[in-house]
């Protein structure tokens, strides 16, 4: 790929990279035992990133009469970031009546999204009544 | 190059007893020039036991269905609320 710049490439390395990380491992934990029973954790696994790069060329200085000032200047960047969460699903409990696959309700998360979405129907409702007719 | 590809996985089994386990997940990842991501969920868990039938167990994400339906209860009752609110109310005369 001769016409994508470094920055690019590294970005696809990176990306090939997450892909590869995404594995049936990442999701489902290893067995626990105690006693009779076996359990295995399944998680919601989510992971991203991103990179960006930009430069830029131009007069570097507005004075005409800085003599020793360059007749043009230029500069440029680059940066990039990532991040990954993971959430519990369910559980999977093996023992001497079977298998179980038994939900986790993650209440925290749920209710946080209950109180957003209340708010903004209220902010929208309110907002509606308020416009002139 | 794809920009959104899925796929399922399984994986390695897990022995307990006489079980055998076989975790399945599925992955959306999305690329992009400059970046991309991965989600990945467990969807269900295949059971073997010897001389009984293969079981396949889904794994239900209960917190993302009650989350989705407190979004479109929340949707539901607003339209409603909406049509309810834009038909003018009748005005009763009172007749002596």
């Amino acid at each position: 790929m001769p016409d994508i710049e470094p920055s690019e490439q590294q970005s696809l390395h990176f990306v090939d990279k997450l892909f590869g990380a995404a594995q049936a491992s990442a999701v489902f934990s290893a067995p626990v035992t105690t006693g009779a029973y076996t359990v295995i954790t399944a998680s919601e696994v989510q992971a991203g990133g991103g990179f960006g790069s930009g430069h830029g060329f131009g007069p570097a200085s507005n004075d005409a009469t800085d003599d020793a000032a360059p007749a043009s200047g230029g500069g440029g960047g680059s940066g990039g970031g990532g991040g990954s969460s993971g959430r519990p699903v369910a559980v999977i409990v093996v023992g001497p009546d079977g298998v179980a696959v038994k939900p986790i309700f993650d209440l925290t998360k749920f209710g946080l999204a209950a109180l957003t979405t209340w708010a903004a129907m209220a902010a929208t409702l309110v907002r509606m009544r308020r416009a002139p007719r | 190059m794809r920009v959104v590809q899925t796929r399922t996985l399984q994986a390695r089994p897990i022995v307990a007893g006489a079980l055998r386990l076989t975790p399945e997940s599925r992955v959306v990842a999305v690329r992009l020039p400059f970046g991309g991501l991965v989600w990945q969920r467990p969807t269900a868990v295949v059971v073997e036991q010897p001389g009984v039938a293969t079981r396949r167990l889904p794994i239900i994400d209960l917190t993302r269905r009650a989350q989705l339906g407190v979004l479109l209860g929340t949707v539901v009752l607003t339209v409603v609320c909406l049509i309810v609110a834009s038909h003018p109310q009748e005005s009763y005369a009172v007749h002596a």
